[in-house]
């Protein structure tokens, strides 16, 4: 089966279909042109596409098609309540509900915050318990403001699932988001200059759970790369196995094996480029015990976002700043396309 | 009826109308009125601080200010972004 790849960047969205081998790509776009696409997904539950579409003007959105982009409706009523002082900035990242509750999806923003439909996007309702969380006045905006950018289910329980926060830190639900809790024992504040590991204020970058081994959870962060076996409870640094930083953004998974894990290590927080003027995928295959690099290209400079990466069965998709897109499949790397605006996120789906 | 002019991404966003015909007293009903409501005013009722709001030529923020029936009211994003 082919790939679609939605494909955002800072000047709208691109629709990429691979085929098979994924040797062999399609652009389209690009769609929703004026809009900054911060994430963008395909519902695999009915093939709808909908978009984290922003404007510096006009604030955060999401748009919905259900023509596969021909056409857009935009969500009404998308906003915070007046009694919280807090103002929508911009939407960051969409993910499915559970495969049980159809029409139901989850969304983060800016200034941490996380919304619900429970009809495909017509509506969204605030997340009350994380809008008022006891524990808020001490979280910190990193440099892409305070931002709710992962959103990662449990694949069997639909009342289990684990947001990322930065700077907050990661926090689980076990409860379908009536309540959250810090879960950051292990993950280091790296940035702190007396207590590096505190309960929360840790600055996750991408927290993914994988789909087939239940409470095994992979996060890259400001501050290392660490696996959880718990649920969340407790972290294992992995960065000091052979990758050349701990600072990075993306992070994909292998669905079919859960010791399997990618990164695209960067030089640091102050200098957020690949490391050795390459971009470097690492991936371990034996849980982060080790890491292998596999160069795309050579020399380059290059910086993946933290929505800049994602995968399937067949292939781990890498999108650039550069505007270079990657695939990699059986340790081989294809170029799929280049020149496109600066890419903020690559999701894949099945070709519709 | 108050008529009002619509920049590009917004007239997208209106099914491609660039001008639209609204009944309103005043600036805010005006915009209230707007297919676009919700992406020149942000939740709380206010006009996002990077657009700009024309009445007849002159330049305001105030929601309550009054609009004849015969008045054009032109709407402007700010020189921003890159």
């Amino acid at each position: 089966m082919g790939v679609l790849l939605l494909v955002g960047t800072r000047k709208g969205l691109f629709l990429i279909r691979g085929d098979d081998e994924r040797r062999s790509f399609e652009v389209e776009g690009p769609l929703l042109p004026g809009w900054e696409v911060k994430h963008a997904i395909a519902d695999p539950r009915d093939g709808s596409l909908y978009a984290c579409a922003n404007s510096w003007v006009y604030g955060g959105t999401v748009q919905r098609s259900t023509d596969l982009g021909k056409t857009w409706t935009r969500s009404e009523g998308l906003g915070l309540p007046e009694d919280s002082e807090l103002k929508l900035a911009s939407t960051w990242h969409l993910e499915p509900g559970h495969e049980s509750q159809p029409g139901t999806l989850w969304l983060g923003g800016e200034p941490g915050v996380l919304f619900r439909t429970d009809d495909s996007g017509a509506s969204w309702q605030v997340n009350e318990a994380l809008l008022g969380h006891a524990t808020r006045d001490r979280w910190s905006p990193g440099a892409g403001g305070l931002i709710t950018h992962s959103i990662t289910l449990d694949r069997d329980d639909p009342q289990l699932l684990w947001i990322g926060i930065s700077a907050a830190g990661v926090f689980r639900s076990e409860d379908g988001g009536g309540s959250w809790h810090p879960r950051n024992q292990g993950t280091e504040a790296c940035f702190f200059p007396e207590d590096r590991f505190p309960e929360l204020g840790q600055c996750v970058h991408k927290v993914l759970a994988h789909p087939g081994r239940p409470g095994r959870l992979w996060q890259q962060n400001h501050c290392g790369v660490y696996r959880s076996d718990d649920g969340g409870d407790s972290w294992a640094a992995l960065h000091q196995n052979g990758l050349p930083s701990e600072f990075g953004f993306g992070l994909a998974l292998d669905p079919a094996d859960p010791d399997t894990a990618f990164v695209v290590p960067e030089e640091g927080a102050e200098n957020r480029v690949t490391c050795d003027g390459r971009l470097g995928i690492y991936r371990t295959t034996d849980a982060g015990a080790s890491w292998e690099l596999i160069v795309a290209e050579e020399p380059a400079w290059a910086a993946v976002l933290r929505e800049g990466m994602s995968f399937d069965e067949e292939a781990v998709y890498v999108g650039a700043q550069s505007g270079h897109l990657y695939a990699l499949r059986h340790g081989e790397v294809v170029r799929a396309t280049e020149h496109l605006p600066p890419i903020l996120s690559v999701e894949a789906a099945a070709l519709q | 009826m108050a008529v009002v002019l619509l920049p590009g991404l917004l007239a997208t966003e209106s099914g491609g109308q660039k001008r639209l015909e609204v009944e309103a007293a005043t600036v805010g009903e005006a915009l209230r009125a707007l297919p676009v409501g919700d992406l020149v005013l942000d939740e709380h009722g206010e006009i996002r601080s990077l657009v700009h709001v024309y009445v007849d030529g002159e330049r305001t923020r105030d929601l309550a200010a009054s609009v004849s029936a015969t008045a054009q009211i032109r709407i402007v994003a700010a020189i921003a972004g890159g």
